[in-house]
């Protein structure tokens, strides 16, 4: 298997030899799975395909190119920064063209006007400890401090630290796309200048194009640039320490701090978020998984269930526990102030103080996504919506009633009820519903709930964030349009005529629910007898999965 | 009942699965290659002491080479690919495989999060490379047969202890038995002599191996785990019958051999060896501590540590386990995983610091983050231009730091980066920490 041998010598001319490849053990480097996240997923075995060659470019002319030889030879190709975001960021056709843009990795920060300019090929983890060094900070996605951050920002890019400036396209400034007609197209400043200084104006702000509320996962072209938000910190760089496994980093005393608070009820949890809004202080507050306590205490997979199996249904729901980090931005009598204000709102909702270890172990730094396989080796958020605090405090509930008919395969968590936070200092509530599994089991029944808690969402009124990328939008786009569906194909009808630009998003999930056998009873909606495919990818789509 | 029946597991399906960690079976990884997560641990340096965006990669093979295939996490989906016969041999895959030190930078970088047995999935696919006649490499083979036929990695025919000379007094008997190894033996000489000045000046008395040959390093690397095994019997009875306690290496590729991969080939726990063995750097730091090493002359220079592979992430013992994996992937019986925590991470670090005059400072990529010289195992031996890249890489480094002169405790590491600083003009010093500390005794 490979891709069209003229186009393999023409990009082979843009990128060099060293930088395309496709070799059999290298395409098989860059399978999907059978590990991360989705691991194991009918979404994977169904949909996922080997690469037919790889390239490597370096500039964003190289990518212009690369993708201007696509399609004069007809060649599928889809962007892969760091491979991390499983099946949905791999091929789904046979020999499609994987462009990984690690070697893109420019880096600029503009301390002053607390900005960066960044390549896909930069990870969180490094943008953070720039930042430090320059009195700032970013928030680093819950995807983890390992992702790049252009591509967790086109798709995600919410974490606990998202409390004082939460919406992820908030902090995309200045923007360069190459479509997937080889134009280069500038979004916000960009569009008149080389300053990427905003992100609404002059030129057009797509930025919701692209993020289609939460991505496109490159269906709609490579993004090649993007200038990032910072936001300003304290100016004590936080110290790294201790050995691995068991690393974190410690906390300027009188500066930064987390502090776990016991609460009375759930009630008062919720209450804490709001009001620690209203009062405009504080650098984080979130209610997390509870079993997330156990993955924190464990040193290894056994222990972990040795812990969490000691609990029960009545256990978990009485146990109350709100995260809070407070900052001393711009002294540390702001840092004392901040503490005193959220005390007296502790205090007055019968919360109490617990002592909390002066270190980050995960959010800063790490975003501890990785650790997150530990306990059952498969997982995925099944959803993540930004909305109301209203919608956030109620999904709990919905989703533990829904999962306990899929549990097993899903993990037995005692009915928690996931992770909740507040967002741009409390006028948005943030919700996260995480799932895992353990592949080796029989996972239709994940792949059931994927589709039904979306149908759920639908029945409810509730609006989920996964709409185009992870979801039917068959079902989706009617329900939340009532014509998105339309909208989106449009766009993608206009911008890439061919569908090469990684096909066959932004209906793949579809396609699944057409082709996996077990997913036919529960997609009971509407769909048209044939997708609105060009007749070149109908038959690459029947040449890989077969006819319908 | 245990809290896994408690928990109704009985609704649940997965199967127990028996496996060991024995890299004859490749087989007995496929948990492990299953359920890596592309998180690439095994590529970037640990995130919480990531310095930012230079010297942030601590994996010497996607160093070189940028495709996910040379990273563990491409590794492991090859693997994989190969038990399921999906994967043919071919002289690329060779070089996926083989262009790597097995310096355990994944294998710690997974176990931060994952606990999945990388370095042994490694070890494992050069195995399964042997046994159906695709390794080792050319280059690999005539190693093997220099061995067998002079007892030492490099052919040379001259006398093995050709380093002494007349300051070099070792004991007829002692509970010290200093394994010099091929590197020192016949390419750095000044290694040895520094350590037995430094023994000599601590009052520290050791003997020498009667008859010393090869660790077996390379072979074992390589997955030739025949000529390994043979060499590691022997070997083992030669410090037996000397009735040493203590086999001390001054060459951390050594030093894993002994501790890590003879007790691995030979399916005992290392405390089972009948001996300690340790490297020059715990002998030194001992002897620091009780007073008896004395180091008073001052050494003037701004100097960083490297930490040698094998004597930081690989060294923890080695335990044989067997078992049984079942609900949601947990094992029994329980196992006390390898995680890199065993390093001579302080020890080197006291000992440097008790230099008069020295002016240290660490490298961003310090302890188990420090990137590989790319010297060891038997890579640069097959491809040079891997390890001169990553030498290449961890020189710049040193020179961020400001320092003059590199440290690091294994001659293999010597070698890599005197040769690659001689080839680019780099105006820095590379000693062996042995050799340091020769500087700052009388």
């Amino acid at each position: 298997m490979s891709i069209n041998k003229y186009a393999y010598e023409a990009i082979k001319a843009v990128v060099g030899e060293a930088n395309i490849t496709d070799d059999p053990a290298d395409c098989m480097g860059y399978r999907s799975g059978p590990g991360g996240y989705e691991s194991g997923t009918g979404y994977e075995r169904v949909m996922t395909r080997l690469p037919g060659a790889i390239c490597m470019p370096r500039t964003t002319k190289d990518v212009q190119e690369i993708v201007k030889i696509c399609a004069r030879y007809d060649l599928a190709f889809v962007p892969y920064s760091t491979g991390f975001y499983g099946p949905r960021s791999h091929p789904h056709l046979d020999d499609e063209l994987i462009i990984d843009m690690k070697r893109m990795r420019d880096f600029e920060i503009d301390a002053e006007h607390f900005f960066i300019t960044v390549q896909p090929g930069v990870v969180y983890s490094q943008i953070q400890q720039e930042c430090f060094e320059h009195g700032a900070y970013v928030v680093v996605g819950g995807g983890g401090a390992q992702t790049s951050a252009v591509a967790n920002l086109l798709n995600d890019g919410w974490s606990p630290l998202s409390f004082r400036v939460g919406l992820p396209q908030r902090r995309i400034l200045g923007l360069e796309m190459v479509m997937p007609d080889g134009e280069i197209v500038k979004f916000g400043s960009l569009a008149d200048s080389d300053d990427p200084f905003w992100g609404e104006g002059i030129g057009p702000d797509l930025r919701g194009i692209l993020r289609g509320y939460t991505g496109l996962l490159g269906c709609l072209g490579i993004c090649t640039k993007m200038a990032i938000k910072t936001l300003p910190f304290q100016p004590v760089v936080p110290e790294m320490q201790g050995v691995s496994p068991d690393t974190s980093l410690k906390l300027p005393e009188k500066r930064v701090k987390w502090i776990n608070f016991t609460m009375p009820s759930l009630k008062s949890i919720e209450d804490a978020h709001i009001m620690l809004g209203n009062a405009e202080v504080g650098g984080a507050i979130t209610k997390v998984p509870t079993f997330w306590r156990a993955i924190a205490k464990a040193s290894c997979k056994e222990e972990f269930w040795d812990l969490w199996l000691k609990e029960t249904e009545e256990s978990v729901a009485n146990f109350f526990l709100v995260r809070v980090m407070i900052i001393g931005f711009t002294s540390e009598e702001q840092f004392d102030y901040d503490y005193n204000v959220l005390t007296d709102i502790i205090t007055e909702l019968g919360g109490k103080e617990r002592r909390t270890k002066p270190s980050d172990e995960s959010w800063f730094k790490n975003a501890d996504s990785a650790g997150m396989w530990l306990m059952t080796g498969s997982y995925v958020s099944v959803d993540y919506v930004m909305d109301s605090f209203d919608q956030a405090f109620k999904q709990g509930p919905n989703y533990r009633d829904l999962k306990d008919k899929y549990t097993p395969p899903l993990m037995p968590d005692c009915k928690d009820l996931g992770w909740f936070q507040s967002c741009e200092m409390g006028h948005l509530g943030y919700y996260e519903y995480l799932i895992y599994w353990d592949q080796r089991e029989d996972t239709n029944g994940m792949d059931q709930f994927y589709v039904d808690s979306a149908k759920m969402n639908v029945r409810n009124g509730a609006y989920p964030a996964l709409l185009s990328s992870h979801q039917p939008l068959y079902l989706t786009g009617p329900a939340y349009g009532p014509n998105y569906h339309n909208w989106i194909l449009g766009l993608k009808k206009i911008f890439d005529p061919k569908w090469l630009s990684h096909p066959p998003l932004p209906l793949a999930h579809d396609e699944f629910c057409r082709r996996a056998a077990w997913m036919h009873d529960i997609a009971d909606w509407p769909v048209p007898d044939e997708f609105p495919y060009p007749d070149s990818l109908k038959k690459k789509m029947a040449a890989a999965h077969g006819d319908i | 009942m245990s809290v896994i029946d408690k928990n109704h597991t009985d609704r649940y399906d997965t199967p127990e699965e028996p496996f060991a960690l024995d890299i004859n079976d490749l087989g007995n990884f496929r948990y492990d290659m299953q359920h890596c997560i592309k998180c690439k641990g095994c590529y970037w340096v640990d995130h919480t002491y990531m310095p930012g965006v230079h010297h942030s990669v601590r994996c010497p093979s996607n160093l070189w080479k940028e495709f996910d295939s040379y990273c563990a996490a491409g590794k492991m989906r090859i693997g994989l690919g190969m038990l399921d016969g999906k994967v043919e041999w071919s002289d690329h895959l060779l070089e996926i495989i083989y262009a790597c030190t097995l310096c355990g930078a994944c294998d710690v970088g997974c176990k931060r999060n994952l606990d999945l047995e990388v370095d042994l999935t490694l070890e494992a696919m050069r195995v399964r490379a042997v046994k159906e006649g695709a390794g080792p490499l050319p280059v690999h083979k005539d190693i093997i047969k220099k061995i067998e036929k002079t007892g030492n990695c490099y052919g040379a025919s001259a006398d093995r202890n050709g380093w002494m000379d007349a300051d070099v007094n070792p004991a007829e008997k002692a509970d010290i038995i200093y394994f010099v190894g091929c590197s020192s033996s016949y390419v750095n000489q000044s290694v040895p002599k520094a350590i037995t000045k430094v023994l000599q000046s601590a009052d520290v008395p050791y003997m020498l191996m009667k008859d010393e040959t090869c660790c077996g390093n390379i072979p074992f690397s390589v997955g030739d785990l025949d000529t390994a095994k043979k060499i590691a019997e022997a070997n083992i009875a030669k410090v037996k019958e000397s009735g040493a306690r203590v086999l001390m290496t001054g060459c951390a590729e050594c030093y894993r051999m002994w501790k890590v991969d003879y007790p691995k080939l030979l399916g005992i726990r290392t405390d089972e060896l009948g001996f300690e063995v340790k490297h020059f750097i715990e002998v030194a730091d001992e002897a620091l501590a009780e007073g008896k090493l004395k180091l008073t002359e001052p050494v003037n220079r701004r100097i960083t540590y490297h930490d040698s592979c094998n004597v930081s992430k690989t060294c923890d013992p080695w335990e044989p386990y067997e078992g049984k994996r079942g609900w949601m992937g947990c094992i029994e019986p329980r196992l006390d995983r390898r995680r890199g925590k065993s390093g001579l991470y302080d020890q080197s670090r006291e000992l440097i610091n008790a230099v008069p005059g020295i002016d240290f400072a660490e490298m961003p990529r310090k302890k188990e983050n420090a990137l590989c010289c790319g010297g060891g195992r038997g890579a640069k031996q097959a491809f040079p231009e891997m390890a001169e890249n990553a030498a290449r890489d961890r020189i710049e480094e040193v020179k961020f730091v400001g320092a003059g002169t590199v440290v690091s405790a294994c001659p293999w590491c010597l070698s890599n980066f005197s040769e690659t600083a001689a080839r680019d003009g780099e105006k820095i010093d590379v000693l062996d920490i042995a050799e340091l500390l020769a500087m700052a005794v009388k």
